[in-house]
């Protein structure tokens, strides 16, 4: 059965103001329900790509989220539709509780303080966080801040979520945490990644970039085995694929 | 990092812990506008005025040595204005504190004043801090009318305020560990310069994400949050001997002490 396609991005190109090219004739479908890894080396362009699918940054083409374009107009509507988890948790944790940042979206999106609450204590439960509502997000770990993060998007409820290097700063341990987290996760995840061995542990299908371009779409496995490829563009192959 | 959190005591619980941050901010307010508005002649009822945030700090297992700390980082500001005092105004003055009487400077009755009323306006506000946890401040900022705006910004400052002295603080760790020798004034001058403009810079970067996360869960101007705050029957209780304490020692103790 072929699966609809929830992300759509077509001939799209963006560049600074300093006139540097950082997407180049873009071009990725993703399917719903799919995990699809981001990787390249630092610079190649991948957060750039995720700021564009969520519709904060407007390039020449055109990006569809289930089916609707990324526009002014539609922005509302999108941002209903797809989470994004920035890299850095202090960014994402802005409100003095984590009740209130967790809060945040659901009441954005005119939810009653009921059903808000319910969302909240079910999402925190879900990430690990149950009975911290109250604590300031200075508090936690930076596990539990990563944990946190992303229960400010899960509270949505959104179909697709984008990952900016989920695991950055993250001991084994709050990683295999949020591993577990992530692949429990029925929605379509995109995750912008330089860690092979957290690409390789979640992706169903891995999309290599380098200077603003896919270089590779297809099977994480085939993608992240070929050692000539991954080494070409100064990755590594992680270990489970050696 | 670690860091003095100025209400790290604000998760303990206590009865005044308990209380709504709104009446509790109240009384603060009223309670310092009182101290603030007291004759400058009568130091003896600042006395009187202190008991207040004691009995409320010991109710709050705040530790007296915690609350004198904090007071102690804020005073050079004060002690410039107070010790200046005595250098303009060097009229004579008696002064009567119970049965003793003495003679001093209008200037000097000025910096016991200045010190005085500092050190138990801030006894009141270490209290409200110390047992009030910083978002039940905002809320209740927020329901007693305190313009959205400044909240959401002092909401901000509290959230990133720590982040921000963290940043600083490994910008002066690298530049320390390539600090070899002095290099003079100028061009030491020029390199804190460079360290401000860093830090400016990620800060900027730094609210830069913010609003991309705000506008990604769909912020639209509009500031939405639910209050948890309930005003119970002990609340009213707080108010009420809050009220009569304030009666008695403004109206009783200052004109028999005056």
């Amino acid at each position: 059965m072929a699966m609809s396609k929830i992300i759509e991005v077509k001939d799209f190109f963006y560049h600074y103001s300093d006139g540097t090219e950082a997407l180049k004739n873009i071009n990725l479908a993703v399917e719903e329900a799919q995990r699809v890894v981001l990787i390249g080396p630092n610079g190649a362009g991948k957060s750039t790509l995720l700021l564009a699918m969520a519709g904060f940054i407007n390039g020449k083409g055109t990006v569809l989220i289930d089916g609707i374009k990324v526009t002014k107009k539609n922005i509302k509507r999108i941002r209903t539709l797809i989470g994004s988890c920035l890299d850095n948790p202090e960014d994402q944790l802005f409100m003095p509780t984590i009740f209130d940042d967790v809060s945040f979206g659901p009441l954005n999106m005119g939810l009653n303080g009921e059903e808000v609450r319910k969302r909240v204590e079910e999402t925190l439960k879900r990430v690990g966080l149950n009975g911290m509502a109250e604590k300031a997000p200075h508090h936690l770990s930076a596990g539990q801040k990563r944990s946190a993060a992303i229960a400010t998007i899960l509270s949505m409820a959104p179909k697709i979520i984008t990952f900016d290097e989920p695991d950055n700063s993250l001991d084994p341990r709050s990683r295999d945490n949020l591993l577990a987290l992530l692949k429990n996760l029925s929605q379509t995840l995109v995750i912008a990644t330089c860690s092979m061995d957290f690409a390789g542990a979640i992706a169903d299908r891995a999309v290599l970039l380098d200077r603003g371009q896919i270089i590779a779409d297809g099977k994480a496995e085939d993608i992240m085995s070929n050692n000539e490829l991954m080494k070409a563009h100064g990755l590594e192959v992680p270990g489970r694929f050696m | 990092m670690h860091h003095a959190h100025i209400d790290k005591f604000a998760y303990q619980d206590s009865p005044v812990h308990r209380l709504d941050s709104r009446v509790k901010l109240i009384v603060v307010v009223v309670f310092t506008a009182l101290v603030i508005a007291m004759p400058k002649t009568v130091l003896s009822v600042l006395f009187c005025y202190a008991v207040g945030p004691f009995v409320w700090l010991v109710i709050g297992r705040i530790p007296l040595k915690f609350v004198f700390k904090q007071i102690l980082v804020v005073s050079p500001f004060i002690l410039v204005l107070a010790l200046s005092s005595p250098f303009y105004d060097r009229s004579p003055m008696n002064v009567a504190f119970g049965p003793f009487v003495w003679q001093t400077t209008a200037g000097w009755m000025r910096c016991y004043v200045i010190l005085g009323k500092f050190t138990v306006t801030m006894m009141a506000l270490i209290s409200l801090v110390s047992t009030t946890r910083f978002n039940d401040l905002l809320v209740g900022l927020q329901k007693l009318g305190v313009p959205h705006l400044l909240v959401i910004q002092l909401g901000f400052i509290y959230r990133y305020i720590f982040l921000v002295i963290d940043r600083a603080q490994h910008i002066l760790r690298a530049r320390s560990g390539r600090r070899l020798r002095n290099l003079g004034f100028s061009r030491e001058l020029k390199i804190a310069g460079s360290m401000v403009g860093s830090l400016l810079v990620r800060s900027i970067n730094t609210a830069e994400n913010i609003n991309i996360a705000m506008q990604a869960r769909g912020f639209d101007g509009h500031w939405r949050t639910i209050s948890r705050l309930r005003i119970r029957w002990y609340d009213f209780v707080f108010l009420a001997v809050s009220a009569i304490y304030m009666m008695i020692v403004y109206f009783i103790v200052l004109p028999f002490l005056r």
